[in-house]
C-alpha cells in the first residue's frame, strides 16, 4: 500500500484531505537548538514516552481525578508537566465502568532496507488477562500495511462500528521524509493511539482480526485469506449514493450526521489556524535568532554597555530556545490529534452512511412485501432478519457514538488545557530570562 | 566621569563659547552682532558664568531646566502658502515655557507659549551644529517614520506619527536645555521664546556659514594627510553605531511583524471556538469562553506594539546621535585641512622668499618662465616683492599660530564633549535596555494570564 501511494502522489489533489498533507512538519527544517541543554532535554521526554505509563496508570476514575489538578496553573512549572500533554492522550481511552485488561504499545520503529523497498517497522507489544490469548505478553513487528490491513479487516467484519482512523497513508513524495525521525514518530504515536483505541473498545478488542493482528508470528499468511471480501462494502455504498431516499430516517442519526460534518469542518479550520501558528512562529523565530546577535555585535563596540547588551542578546536566546519548544511541541501533539479526529470523523460518516443503506434495504424489502402481503399473509423472515439488522446497527452506532463522544470530550479537554500550558509555559520562561537581566541592567547602573 | 575635576580649569580658559568665538568663522561676528543686540533681555546675565557652567559638564544642575519648564504640548495641522505659493500642509508644534526662578513680585511666572513647525527645529539644529562645531548637538527625531513595521503607518500627517514626533520634539528641546554649553545659547532662547523674528535672525547667522562650511567639510575629508587618531577611531565607532543600530531597528521592525502575526492568528481560535462551541453540549460554555481570552490575546499585541515603539524611538536617537557624532569628525577634519593648509601655505611662501634672496630657483616654476622670457625684474621690483612675501609670512606664521591653538582648544573641547555624551548615551542606553525588559516582563506576564484563563476554561470542559 505504501508503494502504489507514493508512486502516485498525482492521486492526492482529489482526495479532499489534501490540507492534512502539506506542511507536515513545518519545523522539519528550521535550525536546530544544540546549544541549550534544557532546550533538548524536554522535547526528549515527550518523544519517548514510557510504554509502561499507561498499564501501570490507574483506572478510569483516578484518571479523571489526575486531569484536574493539571487545570491549575501550578504544575505547570514542574519538569514533568511537559509531557503532560502526551500522557493524558494516552490515557484519555478510559471510560467510567470498563476495567481494562488488554493493553497495547507500539514502540522501536525500525528501517528495513530491501531491494525491493524500503520501509519501517514498529514493535507491537501485548500484555493481556483474556482467556482469548494463549500468552500473557506478546511482542510482534508490524508494517503500516498490516494496520491497514488490520483496519480492512476491522471494517468488513464489524460494520456497525466506528473504527478508529490510522495517520494518512500517503505522503507527498519531496515535501515530506517518510524516513525523518519526526515523520516515523508521529506516525508511531498515531498507530499506538489507533492500537489503544481498539483496545479498549468492548467489542473491537474482542474482533480475531485483532488478536492476529496482535499475536500472529506470519501476518502475511493471514493476509492471504479472504481477499475478495474487500469488495463487498464499495458495491452496497454505492447503492446508497444512487440517491434512494430514506423513508424515516432517524432524526438522531441526522443529527449525528450533521454535527460530523460541522465538527470535521471547524477541527480543518482550528488545523489551518494551527498550521498557520506554527509557520508564523517560526517566522517569527528566524528573525529572532537575527536580532539577538545584533546585540551582541553592538556589545563588541562598547565599554560599559557591554555588558547589558550581551545579556539582552542571551535573553532573546533563551525566548528563541523557549519558542522553538513551544512550536516543536504544538506539531508534535497539538496537529495529530487534530488530524485524527478530522479523519475519525470522515470514517464516522461512511459508518452512517451505511446505516442508511442497511435502512433502505430493509425498507426497500418491506415495501416489496407490503405489495405481496395482498397474496400471502405476514411478514417474510427475510424482512424480519432486515429490521434487526438495522436496530443492531443503530443500537451499535448509538453506543459508540456516546463512547466516541465521551473520548472526545476528554481528548479536546487534554488537548486544549495543554496547548494553554505550552504557552503559559513558554511565557513563564521568557518572564525568567527578562527577568534576569533586570538587575544585571539596574546594578551596573548603581556601581557607577 | 572622574576627569571632570581637572577639565574643569581648562575649560574655563576659553571665555566665551558661544558663537561670537566663532572658532572656525571668524568673519560671521557682524551678523551676530545684530543678534545679540536683538537679543539682549534673554541673553543677559548667562554669559558671565560660562566657564563656570561649562566646568559642571555632564551634571543637570546648573542647566537651563533648572530655571525653565519646557514642553511641546500640543501639536495642530495647518495649511498655509509656501515660499513659491503653493498650498501645503504641515504640523505645528505649541511649545510652552514657564520660568522657574523665584519670581520678583511673589506671583508665578506667566507661561508662554508660541508655535514651530518642524522646518524650524531644523532651522535651530542646523544653526547649533555650526555655531558649536566640536559639540554632539542633539538630534531631531526622525522626518518620516523608517525602520517602521508594516502595520504601522508611514504617513506624516498619521496622528501616532504625530504623537511619537511630539514627544520626540520635546525630548531634542529637553537635551538642549540640559545640555552644559548649548543650554546657554540666545538663539535657542529665543527660539523658545521669541515667536516672530527669530527665523529670519537665524536663517542670516545660520544659513550663510552652513552652507559654507558643509562644503568645505566635504572637500577636506579626503586631503588631511595627519588625522588625529583619537578622531579617526571615534568615527569608525560612529559609522559601526549607525550601521549595528540601523540593523536592529530593521530587524526588530520585522520581529514586530511576525510577533502581531502570532498573535492575531490566534484571534482566529476566537471565532472558531465559538462557532464549534453552538454545537457541543458540555464542552460549549468552556470553548465560548475560551474563544473570548483567545480574542484577547489577540488584541493585546496592538498596545504591547505600541510600546515597543518608544523604545524603537529611544535606538533611534542614537542612530542620529551617530550622526552627530560624525558631524563633529568632520569639523575637526576641516580645523585639520585648514591647519596644514596653512602650514603649506607658509612653506611655499617661505621658499619663494628664499628662491627671491639668493635668485636660484630649485624648483621649475612658472614665475622662473617668465623671468626669462620678459627678462630679468629690477631690483627695485624684487626688493618689494620679498617685503612682501615676507609680510606675507609673518602673517602666515601668525595664522598658522591661531590655528593651531584654535585646533588644540578644538580637541580639547570636543573631547570634553564626547566624553559627557559618552556618559549620557551609557545612561540613557541602559535606561532604554530596562524598558525594553520591563515591557518584555509586562507581555510576559500578560500572556500567562490570558493562557492561564484560557485554560480554565478548556480545563471545564
Amino acid at each position: 500500500m505504501i508503494m502504489s501511494g507514493s508512486s502516485t502522489p498525482k492521486s492526492l489533489p482529489t482526495s479532499g484531505q489534501k490540507s492534512l498533507h502539506d506542511i507536515k512538519h513545518p519545523l522539519s527544517c528550521s535550525p536546530g537548538t544544540e546549544e541549550d541543554a534544557a532546550g533538548v532535554d524536554e522535547p526528549l521526554i515527550i518523544d519517548t514516552p514510557s510504554p509502561d505509563l499507561v498499564p501501570t496508570e490507574p483506572s478510569s476514575t483516578a484518571d479523571k481525578d489526575l486531569s484536574l489538578p493539571n487545570g491549575t496553573p501550578a504544575d505547570t512549572s514542574s519538569p514533568a508537566s511537559s509531557s503532560s500533554l502526551l500522557n493524558r492522550l494516552q490515557l484519555d481511552d478510559d471510560l467510567d465502568g470498563e476495567t481494562r485488561d488488554l493493553f497495547v504499545t507500539v514502540d522501536d520503529p525500525k528501517k528495513h532496507v530491501c531491494t525491493m523497498e524500503t520501509y519501517i517497522t514498529y514493535r507491537v507489544m501485548t500484555k493481556t488477562t483474556r482467556t482469548e490469548f494463549d500468552l500473557p505478553e506478546y511482542s510482534v513487528r508490524r508494517r503500516y500495511q498490516d494496520f491497514d490491513w488490520l483496519r480492512n479487516k476491522l471494517e468488513d467484519t464489524q460494520p456497525t462500528h466506528f473504527i478508529p482512523p490510522l495517520p494518512e497513508k500517503f505522503v507527498v513524495k519531496g515535501v515530506v521524509d517518510r524516513f525523518s525521525e519526526e515523520f516515523v514518530e508521529t506516525r508511531r504515536k498515531a498507530l499506538d493511539k489507533f492500537l489503544k483505541r481498539i483496545a479498549d473498545h468492548p467489542v473491537l478488542s474482542f474482533n480475531e482480526h485483532f488478536n492476529i493482528f496482535l499475536t500472529a508470528k506470519d501476518l502475511n499468511s493471514h493476509k492471504k485469506q479472504g481477499l475478495t471480501l474487500l469488495s463487498k462494502m464499495g458495491e452496497s455504498v454505492r447503492y446508497v449514493t444512487s440517491g434512494y431516499k430514506l423513508r424515516a430516517r432517524p432524526l438522531e442519526f441526522s443529527a449525528i450526521t450533521e454535527y460530523l460534518d460541522t465538527f470535521a469542518l471547524k477541527l480543518g479550520t482550528i488545523d489551518r489556524i494551527a498550521q498557520r501558528i506554527i509557520k508564523e512562529e517560526v517566522e517569527y523565530l528566524v528573525e529572532l535568532r537575527e536580532y539577538g546577535p545584533i546585540y551582541s555585535t553592538w556589545s563588541g563596540l562598547e565599554g560599559e554597555l557591554s555588558e547589558p547588551l550581551e545579556g539582552v542578546s542571551a535573553c532573546v536566546g533563551n525566548c528563541s530556545t523557549a519558542l522553538e519548544e513551544l512550536t516543536e511541541d504544538m506539531t508534535e501533539d497539538f496537529l495529530p490529534v487534530l488530524r485524527e479526529y478530522i479523519l475519525y470523523s470522515e470514517s464516522m460518516k461512511n459508518v452512517l452512511k451505511r446505516r442508511d443503506q442497511t435502512q433502505a434495504e430493509y425498507e426497500a424489502k418491506l415495501e416489496a412485501a407490503a405489495i405481496k402481503r395482498e397474496e400471502r399473509s405476514g411478514v417474510p423472515t427475510e424482512v424480519e432478519k432486515c429490521q434487526d439488522k438495522v436496530e443492531c446497527f443503530n443500537a451499535d452506532l448509538k453506543a459508540d457514538m456516546e463512547r466516541w463522544q465521551n473520548n472526545k470530550r476528554q481528548d479536546f479537554r487534554h488537548l486544549l488545557t495543554g496547548m494553554a500550558d505550552k504557552n503559559i509555559q513558554y511565557y513563564e520562561k521568557c518572564l525568567t530570562a527578562w527577568e534576569s537581566i533586570i538587575p544585571l541592567l539596574q546594578e551596573k547602573q548603581e556601581s557607577k | 566621569m572622574e576627569s571632570a575635576g581637572s577639565l574643569g580649569p581648562e575649560a574655563a580658559e576659553t571665555p566665551g563659547t558661544g558663537p561670537e568665538t566663532g572658532v572656525i568663522q571668524p568673519e560671521e561676528g557682524d551678523t551676530l552682532q545684530e543678534t545679540d543686540t536683538w537679543m539682549m533681555e534673554a541673553g543677559d546675565g548667562e554669559a558671565e558664568n560660562e566657564g563656570e557652567r561649562r566646568a559642571g559638564t555632564g551634571s543637570d544642575e546648573d542647566s537651563l531646566l533648572m530655571k525653565l519648564e519646557i514642553s511641546v504640548s500640543e501639536a495642530e495641522k495647518r495649511t498655509g502658502k509656501n515660499a513659491v505659493n503653493m498650498q501645503e500642509t504641515y504640523t505645528a508644534y505649541l511649545i510652552e515655557t514657564r520660568s522657574l526662578e523665584p519670581p520678583a513680585e511673589g506671583q508665578s511666572s506667566p507661561l508662554d507659549a508660541l508655535w514651530r513647525r518642524y522646518s524650524e527645529f531644523e532651522l535651530l539644529r542646523g544653526y547649533l551644529s555650526v555655531s558649536y562645531p566640536f559639540m554632539v548637538v542633539p538630534p531631531l527625531p526622525e522626518k518620516r517614520a523608517e525602520f517602521v513595521w508594516h502595520k504601522l503607518s508611514a504617513d506624516n500627517m498619521d496622528p501616532d506619527f504625530v504623537e511619537r514626533r511630539r514627544i520626540g520634539l520635546e525630548n531634542f528641546l529637553m537635551r538642549v536645555a540640559s545640555h552644559p554649553v548649548l543650554c546657554h545659547d540666545e538663539l535657542f532662547h529665543a527660539f523658545l521664546t521669541q515667536e516672530s523674528g527669530w527665523k529670519e535672525v537665524v536663517s542670516e547667522a545660520g544659513l550663510q556659514m552652513k552652507t559654507d562650511s558643509r562644503l568645505k567639510a566635504l572637500n577636506a575629508t579626503f586631503r588631511v594627510r595627519n588625522p588625529d587618531k583619537r578622531f579617526t577611531e571615534l568615527k569608525h565607532y560612529s559609522d559601526e553605531l549607525q550601521s549595528v543600530i540601523s540593523h536592529l531597528l530593521r530587524v526588530r521592525a520585522r520581529v514586530a511583524d511576525r510577533l502581531y502575526g502570532v498573535y492575531k492568528v490566534h484571534g482566529n481560535y476566537g471565532r472558531v471556538f465559538s462557532e464549534w462551541s453552538a454545537i457541543e453540549k458540555e464542552m460549549g460554555d468552556g470553548l465560548q469562553s475560551a474563544g473570548h481570552h483567545m480574542d484577547v490575546y489577540a488584541s493585546s499585541i496592538d498596545d504591547i506594539l505600541e510600546e515597543e515603539e518608544h523604545y524603537a524611538d529611544q535606538l533611534k536617537e542614537y542612530l542620529f546621535y551617530a550622526e552627530a557624532l560624525r558631524a563633529v569628525c568632520r569639523k575637526h577634519e576641516l580645523m585639520q585641512y585648514d591647519l596644514e593648509m596653512s602650514a603649506l601655505d607658509l612653506a611655499s611662501k617661505k621658499q619663494q622668499s628664499e628662491e627671491l634672496a639668493t635668485g636660484t630657483v630649485r624648483t621649475f616654476s612658472l614665475k622662473g618662465v617668465t623671468s626669462k622670457l620678459f627678462g630679468q625684474e629690477t631690483p627695485e621690483q624684487r626688493e618689494a616683492k620679498l617685503k612682501l612675501l615676507e609680510e606675507q609670512i609673518e602673517e602666515g606664521e601668525e595664522q598658522l599660530k591661531v590655528r593651531n591653538v584654535e585646533s588644540r582648544e578644538f580637541v580639547k573641547n570636543a573631547w570634553l564633549e564626547i566624553e559627557r555624551f559618552k556618559e549620557q548615551k551609557n545612561r540613557d542606553l541602559k535606561e532604554a535596555l530596562i524598558s525594553y525588559a520591563v515591557m518584555q516582563i509586562s507581555m510576559c506576564k500578560k500572556g500567562i494570564q490570558v493562557w492561564t484563563n484560557a485554560k480554565e476554561c478548556f480545563s471545564k470542559m
